[in-house]
Formats: C-alpha cells, structure tokens, sequence
C-alpha cells in the first residue's frame, strides 16, 4: 500500500505539471488546448532525436523543452490568431476545433515518420528507500525535477512581476488592461510556458516508463481529467488533483489492473464534478 | 497645448451611434463633468480615449500625440488612468497588492516590487483606505471598492483620470468625502479629471467646467451654473433625470 501510494505520489506530481500547462492557458485566454499532449511528445521526439545525433541526455532535455516552448509560440502566433478574435463561447468552440485539427496533423505526421518510436530516459543508480519502500532512481529523479518545476512555478506566481501581472489577467481582463498590463503578451509568454511544461512531462515521464509518439491524445485527455477535477483555470487545484488523482490511479492500478485505471480516474472526475461543478479549487463565474 | 483633445470621434455600435463627432479639449488641471442622461455615450467617449474602445472616425490626441486605437495598456503608460463604472479590482488579491499593481504596471518607468508596496500605502492613505490595505478586496463595500480603484489610479501617477459615475449610490457623508478626495488628487498632483456623473449635486459642487452630452453629441458647454439654466440641457433631461439639485 505504501508502494502505491508513494507511486501515486510520483504519478500525481507528473498529472499535476501536466494539467498546469492546461489550465493557465484555459484561466488567461479562454483556449483549450487538444494538441497539448501532441506538444509533449514532440519535445519528447526532439529529445530523442538530438540524442541520437550524439548530444549528451541533458543538453538534449533542454533542447526538447525548448522545442516544446516554440511549439506553444507558434500556436499563439497562428492558430490562435484568429481564436483571440472571439469572445466567450465562440472562443472556447474554435480554440478546441482548431487546436484538434493540429493535434491530428502532427499525430498524423509523427505515425507516418516515425512511427513506434519512444523517449526512453533510462536513469541508472541503485534504487533508494523511501518510507521503507525502494524506489527506482528513474521515478526519484523523475519526482525531484517535478518538485523543483513546481517550486519554480509558485515563485514565479507569487513573487515576480511577471506572476502578478498573470494573474491579474486570469482575474479581470479588463482590469489587467486598465492599469497598464497587455494581454495579448501574457498569453503568448502563458503559451511558451505551458509548451515548457508540456515537454518538462514527456521528459520525467520518460525516466519512469517509455513515452511513444502515439501517446499525444492520452496525454491531453489525462490533463483535462485532472484539470477539470482541479477547477478550470486553477493551478492549485491542478496539482491538489493531480495527487489525488495520481494516488487513486496507481492504488487502482496495483489492486484493479492498469487497464481499468483511465476508466476509474474518469469516475472520480465525474463524482467531483457531480459534488463540485467548479471543481476541487475552481472559481464561481 | 491641451493635454486631451477631441477631433469629431465618433463611435457607432450596429450602426446606431453612441459617440457622434464630439471635439473638446481639457488640460491644466481642470476638473471637467461629462453629463447628460442615460445612454447618451458618455462611458463610450471615455472608452474611446483610454482605447477600451477603438473610434470609428476622428482623432484622439493626447499631449501632441495621436493615441487613437492604440490599445489602454499603451495609454495608461502615457499617462492616463480610467475608473470604470463597475469595480475592476482584483478579487483574491489584498486591497494594497491591487493598488501596487498600478504602481508596477501603470507608469512609464516600472518601480521595483518594494517601491511599488510604497507608492500603495501612500495612494491608499490618501483615499482614507490605509486601514485595510492587508483586507481581501471581498470585504470591501461599493463606496470602499470605488476608493480602492482610484487609489490604484493614482497609484499609476497618471496626467490625466478619468471616472465613470464613481459616486453614483453613496451617501451624503460618502459623497462629501469623495468630492474632497477628487479636489484634493488634482490639487496635490495637478491632474487633469474628468468625470462622469448624474449626480447633480457632486457635480455642482466639484466641476469647474461641464459637458453635456445628448445622443453622443455635445448639446451644451460652460460653467455648472451657466449649463445647468440652458434651455436646452432642462429639456433633455425633462422627464428623463431628475436634476437632483
Ligand atoms: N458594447 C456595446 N454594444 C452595443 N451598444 C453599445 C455598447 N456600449 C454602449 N452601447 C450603446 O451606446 C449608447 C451609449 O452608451 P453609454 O454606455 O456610452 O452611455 P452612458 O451615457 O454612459 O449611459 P449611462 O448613464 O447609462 O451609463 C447606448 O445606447 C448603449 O446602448
Ligand atoms: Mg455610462
């Protein structure tokens, strides 16, 4: 029991970082992004190929989280041009048809050119005990980059100029823009960002288990489970669902079976919705 | 040269006209009402010149510069600072965080994290707010929110500030306060105001110059006195605003 959870633990860190690229793009601009799991396994295939071509595993890692960020900037600059034209409704419906339509031209792509291929970050190292249960160096160093982005991310929110000014446009758009701060800039910077996140999960997810180029759709839906859980546009709530989500996941899995996993993660979000329609954390419209 | 001129902006919303070819020019530390009754485009013309709203002709010179259309960001960093009718504040922020993100964002030389907590404390003392600058803003009422948006305005050290209907729903106490706090924000800082307001008798009290405005054009001009006996003026407001007076 122990085992799983701390698993779970390792897992709901991961949903959590996941789900945090998600739902800052929701919270600032109203866009929900289907291809962003399409953009995790993109920076994970740049990963990979940089590797091949001889680059050592962690200059190739930031690399791929560069990747990742440009990816996010070119959304911005393309597809969600004429996204940011709309309003409300209007603007949810077009950001999730065209963002869709992406994530099928690159899962398209990545099937045709490459297919069956995977990051696979082997880490090596004797395994270490946590709480008595030993945990392989994959999933530790995996957690400890995971803590550390989160670290990062609530400095950032809470601390920087940036962070504030962020937030004040997921909290009033309009009042972001009467005392000086320019949206349309946060949302790009909010893109890049969420394109890092993106790439920094197929990465640590790569030191635990393989991550293949199919793995684009599991991904997003595995994040908008967890973000809805955590409430549309919260980050806090993405990683308090993200941990219980994840420990629910891998307590599942361990005594159910992993095939019924993404079934019994479905039935958790829909008793929290049922219970909460905002979500664990989410603001009342 | 004025601070703020109008040249013939107009505005049409579906083809029906809320501003329609308005020109004035204010500056110098003037105190300007803007008034006319409900509908008549004054909240438009303010939207119009901090560029919440971009005109569908004329021009809109600020300081020698033409800023029409430019986007309010740019415009708050030139200088002007606007108060809408509904408070904008920021809900899970703490009233004095609110005001320092004017401070950060609004000028033209961003201050650091502590200066901008400074300048906050000093608008919030001088709106009368400096007691509850660690509160949420939920636990502020209107009038409070109110003075916590202009504080966040001044916060922004702005040349000119606009206001729309900030006093609209205060008691006579609250109204007394807030027609010092307006005199005492241009006096202090020599800002150029102008204010939208129905209620007649802040405006007689605190406009040195009044405009009113009728189906988006200018329909009288002149001192509150002086426009407030225009034939015209009673007409259009006969039957629509008491003149509260
Ligand atoms: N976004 C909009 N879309 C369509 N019509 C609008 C919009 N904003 C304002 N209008 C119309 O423009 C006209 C002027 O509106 P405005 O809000 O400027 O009036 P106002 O003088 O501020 O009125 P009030 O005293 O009620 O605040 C009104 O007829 C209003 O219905
Ligand atoms: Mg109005």
């Amino acid at each position: 029991m122990t085992a799983s959870i701390l698993d779970g633990i390792v897992l709901g860190l991961q949903f959590g970082v996941l789900a945090a690229g998600l739902t800052l793009v929701y919270g600032l601009g109203g866009v929900l992004n289907l291809a962003y799991g399409q953009i995790a396994v993109v920076s994970g295939l740049v990963t990979l190929l940089t590797m091949e071509a001889g680059v050592p595993a962690v200059p190739a890692a930031l690399i791929g989280l560069v990747a990742g960020g440009a990816l996010g900037l070119i959304f911005d600059l393309t597809i969600l041009q004429p996204v940011y034209r709309r309003h409300g409704e209007a603007r949810v419906l077009l950001s999730l048809l065209l963002t869709l339509g992406a994530a099928f031209v690159i899962d398209g792509y990545l099937n045709w050119r490459y297919p069956l291929r995977g990051l696979n970050l082997r880490i090596t190292g004797d395994p270490l005990v946590v709480f008595g249960v030993r945990m392989r160096m994959g999933s530790v160093v995996a957690s400890g980059i995971t803590i550390v982005v989160i670290g990062v991310l609530y400095w950032l929110f809470r601390y920087t100029r940036l962070g504030r000014a962020i937030r004040s446009v997921i909290q009033d758009e309009e009042g972001s823009r009467l005392v000086g701060i320019d949206p349309q800039l946060m949302m790009r910077l909010i893109l890049v960002l969420s394109g890092v996140l993106a790439a920094i999960v197929a990465i640590t997810r790569s030191m635990v288990a393989p991550v293949n180029v199919r793995a684009g759709f599991s991904l997003t839906v595995l994040g908008l489970i967890v973000t809805v859980v955590g409430g549309l546009g919260s980050i806090p709530g993405a990683f308090l669902a993200g941990l219980v989500l994840g420990i629910i996941n891998s307590v599942a899995s361990s005594y159910i079976g992993t095939f019924l996993s993404l079934i019994i993660l479905l039935v958790a979000a829909a008793i929290t919705i049922v219970i909460r329609p905002t979500g664990l954390l989410g603001v009342r419209e | 040269m004025a601070l703020l001129e109008l040249h013939e902006v107009g505005k049409a919303y579906g083809g029906l006209p809320a501003v329609d070819g308005v020109s004035l020019g204010t500056g110098g530390g003037e105190i300007l009402a803007l008034v006319g009754p409900n509908g008549a485009g004054k909240s438009t013309l303010l939207k119009l010149v901090v560029g919440l709203e971009r005109p569908n002709r004329g021009r809109v010179i600020l300081d020698g510069h033409d800023i029409t259309g430019r986007p309010p960001h740019l415009v708050r960093r030139m200088g002007v600072a606007m108060v809408q009718q509904t408070p904008r504040s920021f809900p899970t922020m703490t009233v004095r965080e609110n005001v320092a993100l004017g401070a950060l964002f609004g000028r033209d030389t961003p201050p650091d994290t502590d200066e901008a907590l400074e300048i906050a404390d000093e608008a919030l003392a001088f709106v009368g707010l400096d007691d509850r600058r660690h509160d949420t803003v939920g636990a502020l009422n209107l009038h409070q929110l109110r003075f916590l948006e202009l504080a966040r305005a001044i916060a922004g050290s702005p040349r000119l500030l606009l206001l729309d209907e900030v006093m609209a729903g205060l008691n006579d106490a609250e109204l007394e306060t807030s027609i010092d706090i307006v005199r005492a924000i241009r006096d202090r800082h020599d800002i150029t105001v102008v204010w939208v307001e129905h209620v007649m008798k802040a405006v007689m009290g605190l406009a040195e110059r009044v405009v009113v405005l009728d189906f988006g054009r200018i329909l009288a001009e002149g001192s509150p006195d002086q426009v407030m006996r225009d034939p015209a003026v009673v007409e259009a407001y006969l039957g629509k605003e008491d003149l509260g007076a």
